[in-house]
């Protein structure tokens, strides 16, 4: 099940401020979330959806014995609904843990934070609270997704109050 | 917080406890020396342990009332009542200092002074009396005077001389002490953790196993493998649930210091009897019941049984009784808490509920007797007139009845003014695996729990647009005659879209949650199964129709719907439910006890009569399904064998046509159950006792039914099965309902 791409040490920088990343794309995005946080990567899932739950919700999946809550990024971010199975990072949080459904994940990088840019201040204020500033690569943007932010929990919490 | 405290920590706790249930025990037999020493052994073992940790105060406190127990152990000094008192209030002293400690590591910093100066004062006597004893030998004849009646406990040998009594027994404690380490070395203390873990494992296996047995079915080589894991994943699931059992004795154990402290408090007398401790019940549930059944023995007490004085006028013994009792029924446990107290008086709670504009005047004057009493259920009711410091804190019985069915339980209330109260809790065994229906709707499966299911109905397509029927917006289904409000599942669960409930084949699940009868209408049936609750994220709990989501044994997932939500949601207003009302009927009958409700039948051409309240159900079936062992005709119903009853000859005469259409009527007859076959059923009649001429015993075996002598079936007549019954449960008529 589990799948960690093989790094690519593509800036062998001698920073001492080295981050391991995995990429996942979304669309044509290309978004991050750091591998510290990620417990498991699980390929082609199709959670069973929740009906009347929040918008964001992308369903449940059965995970190791328990009922793991799922986050789409697709309807968090307001796009049309992927056809076929997607790809669940499974994010580690301080009471448990959530999934994260992507288009497909690709390969971790590993990247100087010195190349992080923080939120450009034209950004939507929606978007602003979950993500993490952006990673500037050879030829596109890797966009930096807050684990905290994504937690189902705290995203249920910000749309009831 | 270092392991060496924490092992002190749990240690000294389960000491305090055991020293707890000892001394409500003394207070019953003062002179008994194996409970003194096992008391003075728990405080022994702290104040030790404590002066090797640095504890400085745990110790100091421990210290005194070891000096007390010290003389009482000795026999210098008599158990009297406040001794007791002033060893209950070092115990909770010695509870408060270990509370300090497990929340901060350190002891808090109280003086215990005036306790220690009051447990110094306890020893004064003693050391006077043994002054005195020294000087004076006549002063021993004091002794029986404040020695206690004898000690009615089985443990004890003949009747002994108080002088006698309050000698040590070094060989009893001795002969004691080796027996526990033994226990102590059979059991181990584990996390409760690791057991939900291990619980969760489990539940994962029994998944994988499902999978690998689908997998593996066409495969002859993995046959005998397979099996023997399906096997050893069933055993293991057992053992596991049974390692999360505990007796309800750990929660029960906290009761007679609560009888003991508020009764005194009140004024009051009161006995309290506990049966059944040794019953088991999941450790998450007899958290959960803790607080609901204290809070029902305090109401008892204080609304419940009434003052001496009170008692003796109305003639009843002035100590009252509070009779605690636990059972296992099927997958269920009984907990029951009764009262011989004054009981409640319909007519009060009907004042108050008016009063507090809980229901209106001219409704209240409707109600049953039965439903009045439901009434102290709801939230915002107290019956007491004065607010005292027992109950009444504006947490009524609503609490009691939440909390129970919040884990799937269930509370009847059964009161007779005069007589007593009945507080009867009924709590599933484990909350972890509950048996479901798997329902279908909106393309996806659901699981019902069955503890809410009376019935299912089948409408098929064509009856679609006529079988359920329309007040404007709100879909009615005829059940017997009486209207049953309907929800649809779909239309609940994706409001908006389009619907057509015409020209498809639905089905109705008829549940009843808290007292909220209605019909949930699904697209189709799966099996039932066994399912293991799994929690759902707090992310979806604000929803409110689900209270968990399982795994199915083909990998899909489910969501379980939690009924009293639905009903909630869909607006179901409470109404007395059939089966209330049934019960209700039946007591009535019991009270009045001139005449009785009869099931009356056809057999053969003549009419029979069945008691009401013992008939289960009536079943129509095809005569193959009667089977035979020898002679004897058998019906397999839901799993249970039943002897067939076949006075008239019903079954021999369709014995060529297996198709052949057959009714039985399924009886209850004290623990087992017996099939009647009949030709017809006629009617329900209530008949009255007959008397046989020139005697005033009333007839037996027959009964007036509708003004013609009818005979009614024996059931005991019903001779068993040639295979061991059960043993028939005394408490299977008070507990079962009309099902």
């Amino acid at each position: 099940m589990s799948q960690h791409t093989g790094t690519s040490r593509a800036k062998e920088k001698s920073a001492a401020a080295m981050v391991e990343i995995c990429s996942v794309r979304l669309a044509q995005g290309l978004f991050g979330m750091p591998i510290s946080h990620i417990l498991e990567i699980v390929g082609s899932t199709r959670p069973q959806p929740v009906p009347l739950a929040p918008g964001f919700v992308g369903g449940l999946v059965h995970y190791r014995g328990d009922v793991l809550t799922t986050v789409s990024l697709r309807q968090l971010l307001g796009m049309p609904p992927f056809e076929g199975p997607q790809a669940i990072l499974v994010i580690e949080t301080p009471v448990g843990a959530y999934g994260l459904l992507v288009d497909s994940v690709g390969e971790v990088l590993t990247i100087s934070t010195a190349e992080l840019e923080p939120n450009p201040s034209t950004l939507d204020e929606s978007r602003r609270d979950l993500f993490a500033g952006a990673y500037k690569l050879k030829n596109t943007l890797l966009v930096m997704l807050d684990p905290e932010k994504l937690d189902p929990i705290r995203l249920g919490a910000a749309l009831a109050a | 917080m270092d392991e060496l405290t924490r092992e002190f920590l749990i240690e000294s706790q389960e000491g305090l406890d055991r020293m707890e249930r000892c001394l409500t025990d003394l207070e019953a037999r003062p002179g008994d020396t194996a409970l003194l020493a096992e008391i003075f052994r728990s405080v022994h073992t702290i104040k030790g342990t404590t002066g090797f940790l640095g504890f400085k105060r745990l110790e100091k406190l421990a210290h005194s009332g070891e000096n007390l127990l010290g003389l009482l152990r000795d026999g210098k000094l008599e158990a009297t009542a406040p001794i007791i008192t002033g060893l209950l209030q070092l115990l909770d002293g010695l509870r408060s200092i270990l509370r300090n400690v497990e929340a901060d590591d350190s002891e808090g910093d109280g003086a215990d002074t005036e306790l220690i100066a009051r447990l110094e004062e306890l020893q004064a006597p003693a050391k006077s009396a043994a002054k005195a004893s020294a000087a004076r030998p006549q002063a021993a004849s004091k002794a029986p005077e404040v020695a206690p009646p004898p000690a009615p406990i089985a443990a004890e040998p003949a009747p002994q001389t108080a002088a006698e009594e309050s000698q040590p027994e070094p060989e009893a404690v001795r002969a004691r002490a080796p027996q526990a380490t033994s226990a102590a070395e059979s059991t181990l203390r584990v996390d409760v953790t690791l057991l939900n873990r291990m619980m969760n494992l489990v539940g994962e296996l029994v998944l994988t196993r499902n999978q690998v047995l689908q997998a593996t079915s066409a495969d002859p080589n993995m046959t005998l493998l397979s099996r023997r894991l399906d096997m050893v994943t069933a055993d293991l699931r057992e053992s596991v649930m049974k390692a999360r059992m505990q007796p309800v004795s750990n929660v029960f154990s906290k009761m007679p210091r609560i009888v003991r402290d508020l009764s005194q408090s009140l004024g009051k007398q009161v006995r309290l009897q506990m049966e059944g401790q040794e019953t088991e019940l999941d450790k998450s549930l007899l958290e959960a019941i803790k607080d609901p059944l204290t809070h029902a023995v305090r109401n008892s007490l204080d609304h419940g049984i009434e003052k001496p004085d009170a008692r003796t006028a109305a003639g009843k013994d002035a100590e009252g009784t509070l009779r605690l009792r636990a059972m296992q029924e099927g997958s269920h446990v009984i907990i029951e808490v009764a009262d011989d107290g004054a009981g409640i008086a319909p007519e009060k709670i009907k004042a108050k509920a008016v009063e507090r504009r809980l229901v209106t005047a001219e409704r209240a004057a409707q109600l049953s007797e039965r439903e009045i009493l439901q009434m102290i259920f709801l939230p915002g009711f107290s019956t007491a007139a004065a607010v005292t410091n027992v109950s009444g804190r504006g947490v009524g019985m609503d609490v009691v009845k939440t909390n129970v069915e919040k884990i799937g339980g269930k509370v009847e209330l059964d009161s007779r003014v005069g007589k007593g109260t009945t507080l009867r809790l009924r709590i599933p065994l484990t909350l972890a695996i509950i048996p479901a229906l798997i329902v279908r709707s909106v393309n996806q499966s659901f699981a019902l729990p069955q503890g809410a299911l009376s019935e299912l109905v089948h409408v098929s397509a064509e009856n679609g647009g006529t079988a359920i029927e329309w007040i404007d917006n709100a879909p009615l289904y005829r059940l017997r005659g009486k209207l049953l409000p309907l929800v649809f599942l779909d239309r609940l669960l994706v409001p908006g879209a389009d619907h057509s409930a015409e020209n498809r084949s639905t089905f109705i699940a008829v549940l009843d949650a808290d007292g909220r009868q209605f019909g949930l209408v699904v697209d189709g049936l799966a099996d039932p199964e066994e399912i293991v609750v799994k929690p759902l994220s707090a992310a979806l709990k604000g929803i409110g129709l689900y209270s968990g989501a399982t795994v199915l044994g083909n990998g899909e997932l489910a969501l379980i719907l939690d009924p009293g939500a639905i009903a909630l949601k869909a607006g179901v207003t409470m109404a007395v439910s059939e089966e209330e009302a049934a019960q209700a009927a039946e007591e009535e009958v019991a009270v009045e006890n001139t005449a009785a409700e009869f099931l009356l039948v056809e057999v053969a051409g003549r009419s029979a009569a069945v008691p009401l309240g013992d008939v289960l159900r009536i079943e129509q079936l095809p005569a193959s399904r009667i089977e035979y062992i020898g002679y004897r005709p058998v019906l397999n119903f839901e799993g249970q064998l039943l002897p067939v009853e076949d006075s008239g000859g019903i079954l021999n005469a369709v014995q060529g046509s297996p198709e052949a259409p057959i009714i039985v009527v399924v009886c209850r007859d004290g623990g087992r159950q017996v099939g009647i076959a009949v030709s017809h059923v006629l009617d329900v009649a209530s008949g009255s006792d007959l008397f046989e001429a020139g005697s005033a015993q009333p007839a037996d075996g027959v009964t007036l039914l509708k003004d013609r002598v009818t005979s009614i079936v024996n059931l005991g007549g019903v001779s068993a099965l040639p295979a061991p019954e059960p043993a028939p449960q005394p408490w299977n008529e008070l507990a079962e309902t009309l099902g």
